[in-house]
């Protein structure tokens, strides 16, 4: 079978996952001393948009910062149109959704593993044992909330590393400098060490204790990309979780036609939050990313989002259309 | 039925889909474990405000241990702002409830004394906004000579690498000029430095800048830091019945 073209609408939430990289990635590297005495301006932006270290530093602190109001609106859009943040915004997600796609083999075995698991629970326990923790004065989310993590490990391990390494190559080909008589490769390695001088390398090489195991632990959950898709986002991201509750009856919902579903199974090879798409009753709102695929990838355009109540007449439509196939079938 | 009430009476029993289907007892067994992580905290000898780990220091402006561990996600903000590579991720200076959250290591880097930024970025205010002025006011900590390894005393050799380096408009680090001894058994006058515990702020440039390399010869404790009242070396003049 031909490979469907990817819809545009898969492709508009690739680039606002980007475009949220991008600025996550700017807003780190702005995280530095500027002349002069000033940080960065809105380098706390993601931590702003993220309501569960407001809640869960509310819940220990009783005190709240007022940027973090703007996590409210996160709230309220998850809880009209789901867990959208995941597959659209979240920077940590859009990195683990890149290595997910690098994931090689053929669209048996992605069927294998990429399938709803019991285990997808363990997030919203974490996420319950974070908020009674909170709750009592603990306030250890940041252990987990996906942009402490993604920024800690940026901050004292990746960073530190990628840096070290770009120095190190850089400063290799400049002493070594091979090249044809006036040709050398510093002409054109020059210039590039000297835009990342400018926009991208510490001033001077960070080190920071305990990095090992912070990288180590941030390796592992792009590693695990390969076993599970999106591992983090489907497992373990607490984050996730409280979206996944608040989100979890949402005005925005898959429907099938069932009319015109030949039951291939497409839709749940590349569907990146394991939410039974291909079954509409089953269809789990809490784990959806909404990142279309399922409907970019059905060869019948069986699978739509429509906006409004699903509801009962939704359910009783896909009940009937159920019913109506199988009688078909059994006939 | 209109499709508002239809959607409010799903929240109310939520239809099938829209279950967590999470189970009573797991959720019960979660809440517990979050319970039962603040209960152990909680008999760590760091939290009955007796014992203090002299290595803690935590960044200016940084609130009391207890409230700072209730507002600090370990976003690592403050690490990566630092222009001076002082602040780290903590391994268990705090005890495990303040893993990864910041502490200074002042053979890396120093608190430099115009600077404010980790207070600039702190998300949640763990490090509360405090202005350079009152910034430069605040101890996070005291150093302290090891006389057993800086140069002046210990070996009768002139240095005074840390009263150089020290920021404060009185100098917190002074000197004792007395007659010593050499190797030769030569009389000479030497400066001994000393540190003054009212005037120290703990910015640690001393510690970074001592050319005594391996462990240097002044070093930075948290005793002293504002933050925390109970951790102090000197008794303030109101112990003593002087008003």
């Amino acid at each position: 079978m031909a490979k469907k073209k990817t819809s545009w609408i898969v492709w508009l939430r690739r680039l606002t996952q980007t475009g949220f990289f991008l600025l996550f990635c700017y807003l780190f590297l702005q995280t530095v001393y500027h002349p002069i005495n000033k940080a960065g301006r809105g380098i706390t932006f993601f931590f702003n948009l993220d309501p569960l270290v407001a809640l869960s530093s509310w819940l220990a602190s009783h005190a709240l910062v007022g940027a973090m109001l703007l996590s409210l609106v996160t709230l309220a859009v998850t809880f009209f149109c789901g867990r959208w943040f995941c597959g659209w915004v979240c920077p940590f997600g859009a990195l683990h959704n890149f290595f997910t796609s690098l994931r090689g083999g053929r669209a048996k075995q992605k069927l294998e593993v990429g399938g709803y698991n019991q285990w997808q629970k363990a997030k919203y326990y974490l996420l319950v044992a974070f908020l009674v923790a909170a709750l009592v004065g603990a306030d250890v989310v940041g252990w987990l909330d996906p942009f402490s993590f993604f920024f800690r490990s940026l901050s004292t391990s990746i960073y530190p590393a990628i840096n070290k390494a770009l120095v190190a190559l850089f400063t290799w080909i400049y002493n070594a400098n091979p090249g044809v008589g006036p040709v050398r490769l510093t002409m054109v390695t020059e210039p590039i060490y000297g835009f990342l001088r400018k926009y991208f390398l510490a001033v001077e090489q960070p080190y920071y204790w305990g990095s090992m195991l912070i990288g180590v632990l941030f390796i592992t959950t792009v590693v695990l990309n390969f076993f599970r898709p999106r591992f983090w986002c489907r497992y373990v991201c607490p984050l996730g979780a409280l979206l996944g509750a608040v989100g979890k009856n949402p005005l925005v919902r898959l429907k099938k036609n069932e009319e015109k579903c030949n039951s291939c199974r497409l839709c749940l090879v590349d569907c990146q939050g394991g939410a039974t798409p291909e079954n509409p009753l089953e269809w789990k709102p809490s784990e959806c990313f909404y990142c279309r695929n399922c409907e970019s990838d059905c060869p019948a355009q069986a699978i739509s989002f429509t906006v409004g109540h699903g509801g009962p007449d939704v359910r009783a439509q896909n009940d009937t259309a159920l019913r109506t196939e199988a009688g078909e079938k059994a006939r | 039925m209109n499709p508002l009430s239809k959607w409010i009476g799903d929240f109310v029993h939520p239809p099938k889909e829209a279950r967590l289907d999470l189970g009573r007892r797991a959720v019960l067994a979660a809440g517990l474990a979050g319970l039962g992580a603040k209960l152990l905290f909680g008999i760590d000898p760091q939290a009955s405000k007796r014992s203090f780990n002299p290595a803690l220091i935590r960044p200016p402006g940084a609130l009391p241990e207890d409230e700072f561990l209730a507002r600090c996600i370990r976003c690592g903000e403050c690490m990566k702002v630092c222009p001076t590579n002082a602040i780290h991720p903590t391994s268990l200076e705090g005890g495990v409830e303040g893993v990864w959250t910041p502490i200074l290591n002042m053979s890396i880097g120093y608190c430099d004394y115009e600077c404010n930024l980790c207070s600039q970025v702190c998300p949640t205010h763990a490090i509360r906004q405090v202005d350079v002025p009152e910034k430069k006011k605040i101890k996070i900590g005291l150093a302290y000579i090891d006389k057993n390894r800086c140069l002046p005393w210990a070996y009768s050799k002139t240095c005074i690498v840390c009263e150089e380096h020290c920021p404060t408009p009185k100098k917190a680090i002074w000197f004792e000029e007395v007659e010593v001894l050499n190797i030769q058994g030569e009389k000479l006058t030497i400066k001994q430095p000393r540190v003054d515990p009212d005037l120290c702020i703990g910015c640690g440039i001393c510690e970074t800048k001592c050319p005594v390399k391996g462990q240097a010869a002044v070093r930075v404790t948290s005793v002293g830091e504002t933050r925390n009242p109970e951790n102090q070396i000197l008794l303030s003049p109101d112990s003593f019945g002087e008003g």
